[in-house]
């Protein structure tokens, strides 16, 4: 299917250029620049081929996004202007599309390099592109946009923007209807459960789910020990559960129960949810699920749409992370900006809003302002998200946090994370002028205090991410890679601490936050990409301590009694055309693999990643293995949080991608890269049980009870951003099925 | 507590005598795209042994996925960072074999032994003769006082080696210009 998948791409790119021709965009229609060696027809060719297969991620202006670094513009021919054009043909043709290097015909590869010289400022000329073409990009490019053509990014690479516009599919303002659904329009499938392109979006199994016990607050307090009402299962963001059925005794026994296919592509880092006995679950292209917890039958379905925009596995920002529940209600927020409320008994939609109200970016073609990839918190009724690629350079908009009537949609309060002109924090961007603050994104849910009615979430990194580029000197970019401690009622800040002033590696310190109590002492605990385990007052925001738990170079010092961090001289002075060294780099460290608290031992469990990288000023990395680990890039690291020392760890070669879960049976389950789940030892951290799987285990495993009996369910699944391009790059021994979405859930024999 | 660790540690570096201490780093692929994975690879081990003065290097490599070529000591600002050679190793013209060099030592080539500024890098036919982001190369890695290691998978209690942690490598060694 996959070999089939790849051959109609080839044969839709194609038929594609046949039959379209020219486009909006002339590749001919400007007058400035050197003569390329290309042809019109090359470059024309081109822009079909990288709409079809780069610009999912690159975007359709090239100015790149998250992981994909921008192909036009100063962040391009800072990266490549020195460069030759064989060498821009030699890095495409054996790396792109991401995981499938060489999949494209050669043709393709040289009008996809065409068009982006193209792009740049090159003309075409009468000479066809080969790939032995070797002339110095910036002797016939300038990086600026020919006329008449798109505007080319002149911001950072790996900037936020939004999905490429075009064509819609059955979902309002969505993103494009991509060549891969179009050419995968052929291959319908109507059934509910079963995928290729769903035939049509919306409700394809309507459920009637009798006796559903509606989600209250004091559930949400006080989460059934049976259930996963949310995220990390309680609004402390423990990922523990108080389940003992199965034990260091017994989880060797431990066999499979059911699995449940999921759609294939795209990107998969999902939290299955489990309310008594149901467990909801999303899947790429938007497709939520009501599964018997026990015995995985389809219950309903509902494709909120659109699908993937490519075959094979997708970026990061292409994904959710927990749906919520409420009342009688499943909530969900997709990549693109969309929060859903949908009948948790039927699947029917009881609601749909956007996040910025279906705003559109100034000239961006009808892109929508404004994503979402973080899952859901849901507090006092209320469906509190966060944002993701949420403004350019120069527009007026900004990265917010914001709350919704989880009854009507209504939207209650928003919370912009950048600090503007004026506002506590305002002054440390330099004297950027508001319109170019950018950042702050939110892309894991919050956690929450009922006692201090506090939620706590982090931000990102401010943009565009080096610090050269954003022209915000060594000011400390508020709110960025912060710890945020908001009133969930009003939005109103009440505190916050950031963690990296100033920070310019793409390290962000956005993961989930921790609320633990020691006596009558209230702590957060979070860690961040640079690997360093933070313990705040969660009551003021005061800085506690702080332990390093692997290698860092990006900071020269850091100072535990304040918490201050220093970044070396390089990466302070750091100049667009210079490669720099980031141990950890943008795989952290630790990222959105989520920690577990281990209540009962006073224990926090963290998956660990030990990768560094050279990073150049567009973004473009390439990857080493981390100082003093012996290749191995996988770490699990267990801390004790009273003093934050450490308990014991392990590494291995390859890294963890789901978060951790552990229970009162004193148990840890964790998956791995390399598609193994384990079971681990809670007090030493000795594996105690552990399974293959179809492809990468991925996304966050969770612990639930059905008619008496315990379980565990973990996602295998692909696509994301860092966490899978450094593994997959650097790991060349292992190799794992492009396919395998699936959700597996694992018991006891029934006999014991 | 980190900054008071760092400092301590800085202390013993200074203060521990400098006979007899010993060294080790794991061999590892330099800077990995999909583009230089095709022609970088493999593993190796090696070792130092240092009197303050002079500096012994010991090591083995396999698997690469050309011949080796050449082999040096480099001295870098911050481990982690590239820096400039300073020895040459004697090295097996192969895809495996052995590293091997004597060496007399500046004092600031000694201090940057004991603070974990030395790294090993070894050359291959097939590694691109230049990478945007520094110096050629196969193999490399850095040298750290000796210190427990353990399997894959096979876990460590209490403390566990951390670079910047148990040497003060991440301090910018400014004498790496000049040594």
């Amino acid at each position: 299917m996959r070999n089939k998948t790849i051959l109609l791409l080839g044969a839709a790119a194609a038929l594609g250029i046949a039959a379209f021709g020219p486009m909006a965009f002339s590749p001919l229609a400007f007058a400035q620049g050197a003569s390329g060696p290309f042809t019109q027809a090359q470059a024309t060719a081109g822009q079909q081929a990288f709409e079809a297969n780069c610009a999912p991620c690159h975007l359709q202006d090239l100015s790149g996004t998250n992981d994909a670094p921008a192909l036009a513009g100063t962040p391009f021919m800072g990266a490549w202007g020195k460069r030759t054009t064989a060498q821009l043909y030699s890095k495409i043709s054996t790396t792109m599309p991401l995981g499938q290097g060489g999949s494209l015909s050669q043709d393709q590869y040289t009008a996809i390099v065409a068009y982006i010289l193209n792009r740049n400022g090159a003309r075409a000329g009468n000479t066809a592109f080969t790939p032995a073409s070797a002339v110095q990009i910036d002797s016939i490019a300038n990086g600026r946009a020919p006329a008449g053509g798109a505007p080319v990014a002149q911001n950072s690479g790996r900037q936020e923007s939004a999905p490429a516009a075009g064509p819609n599919n059955s979902q309002g303002n969505a993103p494009a209807q991509s060549n891969f659904a179009r050419a995968m329009a052929g291959q319908r499938v109507a059934d509910p459960g079963a995928f290729g392109l769903p035939a049509k979006f919306g409700l394809s199994l309507e459920g009637n789910i009798q006796n559903y016990v509606p989600v209250t607050e004091a559930m949400m307090n006080h989460p059934p020990d049976g259930d996963w009402l949310m995220f990390r299962r309680n609004y402390q963001g423990w990922s523990y559960s108080p389940l003992n059925q199965i034990n260091t005794g017994n989880v060797g026994s431990l066999q499979l129960k059911w699995m449940w296919s999921m759609p294939e592509n795209g990107t998969m880092e999902i939290t299955p949810i489990v309310h008594n006995g149901i467990m909801f679950v999303w899947g790429t292209g938007n497709t939520v699920q009501a599964l018997n917890a026990s015995t995985g039958e389809l219950l309903w379905e509902n494709r909120l749409g659109p699908a993937p925009r490519r075959p094979g596995p997708g970026p990061s920002t292409e994904e959710t992370r927990s749906l919520g529940l409420w009342g009688n209600n499943v909530y969900v927020n997709t990549p693109y900006g969309y929060l859903y409320a949908l009948d948790a008994r039927t699947g029917k939609e009881v609601w749909k809003t956007h996040i910025t109200d279906e705003l559109k970016i100034p000239g961006g073609n009808g892109t929508l302002f404004g994503g979402s990839t973080g899952g859901v918190i849901i507090i006092k009724g209320r469906v509190l998200v966060g944002m993701t690629n949420c403004g350019r350079d120069g527009d007026d908009n900004h990265c917010y946090i914001s709350a919704y009537d989880a009854a009507t949609g209504k939207r209650d309060w928003k919370f912009i994370t950048t600090a503007l002109t004026g506002q506590p924090g305002g002054d440390s961007w330099g004297k950027l002028p508001d319109n170019k603050r950018k950042g702050a994104e939110t892309w894991i849910a919050g956690t929450y205090d009922p006692d201090l009615n506090t939620t706590y979430w982090g931000t990102a990194q401010a943009k565009p991410w080096r610090r050269d580029l954003r022209g915000s000197g060594d000011g400390a970019t508020n709110y960025a890679n912060s710890t945020l401690a908001l009133d969930p009622e009003t939005g109103k800040m009440k505190w916050w601490y950031q963690h990296a002033p100033g920070e310019s590696l793409d390290l962000d310190e956005v993961f989930e936050r921790v609320l633990i109590n020691h006596g009558d002492e209230k702590y957060l605990l979070t860690i961040g990409k640079p690997g360093i385990l933070w313990k705040l007052d969660r009551v003021t925001g005061k800085f506690m301590a702080a332990t390093p738990t692997v290698f860092n170079n990006v900071y020269e010092n850091f100072d535990a009694k304040t918490g201050k961090v220093v970044y070396r001289k390089d990466i302070r002075e750091q100049k667009v055309d210079q490669w720099l060294s980031s141990c950890p780099g943008p795989e952290g460290g630790h990222d959105w693999q989520a920690t577990s608290y281990h209540q009962p031992s006073d224990t926090i469990i963290i998956p660990l990643s030990q990768s560094c990288v050279f990073m150049l000023g567009n973004g473009s990395q390439t990857y080493f293995e981390m100082p003093g680990t012996g290749g191995n890039m996988g770490r699990l690291s267990a801390y004790r949080t009273a003093d934050l020392k450490p308990l014991w760890s392990f590494q291995q070669r390859a890294p963890f991608l789901t978060g951790v879960v552990s229970t009162a049976g004193n148990v840890a389950f964790v998956g791995d890269f390399d598609r193994t789940f384990r079971a681990v030892d809670i007090s030493n951290g000795r594996t105690l049980w552990k399974t293959r799987l179809g492809t990468t285990v991925q996304g966050y495993p969770v612990s639930f009870s059905v008619d008496g009996k315990q379980y565990v369910a973990v996602t295998t699944g692909l696509g994301g951003g860092s966490p899978q391009a450094k593994p997959g790059t650097m790991l060349t021994e292992v190799h794992r099925p492009p396919n395998g979405y699936a959700v597996f859930v694992f018991g006891l024999p029934d006999d014991k | 507590m980190t900054s008071k660790l760092f400092l301590a540690l800085a202390f013993a570096a200074i203060v521990t005598p400098v006979f007899a201490a010993d060294y080790q780093t794991n061999l590892g692929p330099m800077p990995l795209d999909d583009e230089t994975k095709l022609v970088i690879g493999g593993r190796g081990e090696a070792t130092a042994s240092s009197d303050g003065k002079t500096m012994t290097v010991k090591g083995s490599f396999r698997g690469l996925l050309s011949n080796a070529t050449e082999a040096h000591i480099f001295i870098s600002p911050v481990c982690g960072v590239p820096g400039k050679a300073i020895f040459n190793l004697d090295v097996t013209k192969g895809t495996s074999g052995t590293i091997s060099g004597n060496f007399k030592l500046t004092g600031a080539q000694a201090a940057a032994l004991r603070t974990g500024k030395l790294y090993i890098q070894i050359n291959s036919e097939k590694a691109p003769e230049v990478y945007p982001w520094g110096p050629k190369g196969n193999l490399w890695g850095w040298l750290f006082p000796a210190h427990a290691t353990v399997g894959a998978n096979v876990p460590q209690q209490d403390h566990w080696f951390i670079p910047q942690v148990d040497t003060p490598c991440t301090k910018t060694f400014e004498d790496a210009k000049n040594a």
